[in-house]
């Protein structure tokens, strides 16, 4: 046991806090810096190390399939955060509401979102089934033909996004929650009776007194989907071709499949520094709420 | 009268339909997986014919699963056991000390958003070097450290919610900070630390990632590891691989469902117990 005499109080916070910073230094902060010199570096046929200055980033631009690859996490950014805002404010106003069953449905809601991300596919991948899945038989009905849906670039994109945000929203209605919460049941009371209809009422107090909270929550899902490989890796593989291969999935693949370490850590410094210009504002918006969280 | 009642039974029908319409699609994926998991092999309907246990019987004949199960137990337990004393130093010293320096503690909320898919890829030469490759240690310091930031910030949440007055006390009678913390701050962080054991669990239970980035050998898969390579060579073998998703998901649903309360105010802040 270490007896205070031998640091002094003065140490005391430093050394508890000693094992964290050792840990984090070297197996979360100097891989970051490893990362950044290989993406500059390749490795040959033999297992040697050359400096090749800015030629994996060279590479990669001049792809057609690392175009896709930006074009589809977009599309997976954006389409997660479009679906999972509007019902994401409706699940949560129903949570904080005062009906008895709020508390109950609660904790279902939030189910989606502690599920593997590996197990959610099989559920999913086993609804898209051409032949015994409820939802290819709906999606045959729609386009009046068969549709094998994670065969079509079009269709398996459209659920890539659609699992992810299945996993999503309730990771947004918590957080929307959580500030609905805050806000003072006097001062919905003094809007209703001053004739402010349930819209009005939404969107003239609760949308504003939530923006921060929404702010915050969509930066969350936007950096989580961003780097998300698993998800997608276990519902597609990327696939059709390369139709659903985000960054993060590329990058899964180079690495942990063919072992290109040189090119992963080349698309890994680009994610780096999105999620580093992401992370700025988030902590821009978290300080700005006095950091209670 | 009664038109302000009849209003108030429709106002109460839409809010039951829209609490119900949001629970059929959260549920109805895990519902469908669980009908396809007890469903004969070629029954496709929506109310199978009969229930059958056949897909989990073929389950556990197979002495992978076990293995990937008792991979999975490790890692998580693994995770937890280096998490949960660090975390609890850590937390401490941000939540009860004044010191040069506590500003950057908030650098402790931002660190889980670095994207852990592009530092497992230089983890993986130092695992290499260190000779941990291929080692279910390796999966385990991963884990830990990944989900150490957010955990630490956690615990200093609720640390903070404490009143110091008690281990202020404690002090006052003659017990040194170290003696404090073992015998009064760590009892009263107790929800905190549940919190963390349920986040850190669940994490790495779900997580195939590490595991499929830091070891080669199928005797060291995890099981959502495994489920993938099931995924890839069972095909469509619907019923087997919905028995297994359902085995998997019990763990962690049983234990959010247990410590919901808790879980959620350490992730999103106590006013939502």
């Amino acid at each position: 046991m270490v007896h205070e005499s031998l640091v002094g109080k003065r140490g005391l916070p430093y050394l508890f806090l000693l094992p964290a910073a050792i840990l984090l230094l070297g197996l979360l902060i100097s891989p970051i810096i490893t990362g950044v010199v290989m993406s500059f570096q390749i490795t040959d046929l033999g297992g040697t190390t050359l400096w090749s200055g800015v030629a994996n980033y060279k590479l990669l631009i001049q792809e057609t399939r690392f175009l896709g690859n930006v074009r589809n996490s977009i599309v997976y950014v954006l389409g997660n955060i479009i679906l999972s805002t509007p019902l994401a404010y409706a699940a949560a106003l129903l949570i904080t509401s005062k009906f008895t069953q709020a508390q109950f449905f609660r904790g279902f809601y939030l189910l989606p979102w502690i599920i593997a991300p590996v197990v959610s596919t099989v559920l999913f991948r086993s609804m898209l089934d051409p032949r015994l899945g409820p939802i290819a038989k709906l999606i045959e009905w729609l386009a009046g033909r068969e549709v094998i849906i994670l065969a079509d670039p079009f269709w398996a994109l459209a659920f890539v996004v659609f699992h992810s945000f299945w996993r999503s929203f309730p990771f947004v209605m918590l957080f929307l929650a959580a500030g609905i919460a805050t806000i003072p049941g006097e001062i919905y009371e003094a809007a209703t009776v001053d004739g402010a209809g349930r819209w009005k009422r939404f969107i003239h107090l609760t949308l504003p007194m939530t923006s921060n909270q929404l702010g915050i929550s969509l930066l969350i899902i936007t950096i989580w989907t961003l780097h998300d490989a698993e998800t997608i890796y276990a519902f597609t593989g990327g696939g059709p071709g390369y139709s659903t291969e985000t960054l993060a999935v590329r990058l899964f693949k180079s690495s942990f499949i063919n072992f290109d370490l040189n090119m992963g850590a080349t698309i890994g410094v680009i994610l780096i520094v999105l999620s580093l210009i992401f992370m700025s504002f988030y902590l821009r918006l978290t300080i700005g709420r006095g950091a209670e969280r | 009268m009664i038109g302000q009642r009849i209003g108030l039974t429709i106002k109460n029908i839409l809010v039951w339909l829209a609490f119900i319409g949001i629970a059929l699609f959260v549920l109805s994926p895990i519902l469908w997986g669980i009908k396809t998991s007890l469903a004969p092999r070629y029954d496709y309907g929506f109310f199978p014919s009969k229930l059958t246990l056949d897909h989990y019987f073929a389950l556990f004949q197979r002495v992978e699963l076990f293995i990937y199960f008792r991979n999975s137990l490790f890692v998580a337990g693994g995770s937890i056991t280096i998490v949960l004393p660090v975390a609890i130093l850590a937390a401490y010293s941000l939540a009860r000390f004044k010191f040069r320096g506590s500003q950057f503690g908030v650098l402790f909320l931002v660190l889980p958003m670095l994207p852990a898919v592009a530092i497992l890829v230089p983890l993986i030469a130092y695992m290499n070097k260190i000779g941990l490759y291929n080692t279910l240690l390796a999966v385990i310091l991963v884990n830990a450290v990944f989900n150490m930031p957010f955990a630490i910030w956690m615990l200093r949440n609720f640390i903070l919610a404490n009143p110091f007055s008690i281990e202020e006390s404690a002090l006052i009678d003659g017990c040194s900070r170290v003696q404090m913390l073992i015998l009064v701050a760590v009892p009263m962080m107790a929800p905190g630390l549940i919190a963390v054991v349920i986040f850190v669990f669940i994490n790495s239970w779900n997580n195939y990632m590490y595991a499929f980035a830091l070891t080669s050998s199928p005797g060291h898969r995890v099981l959502p590891q495994g489920i993938l390579a099931f995924l890839g060579s069972w095909g469509t073998y619907w019923g087997g691989l919905t028995a297994i998703g359902t085995l998997a998901l019990i763990p962690p649903v049983v234990l959010f469902l247990i410590f919901q309360k808790w879980f959620v105010a350490g992730l999103f802040g106590q006013q939502l117990k």
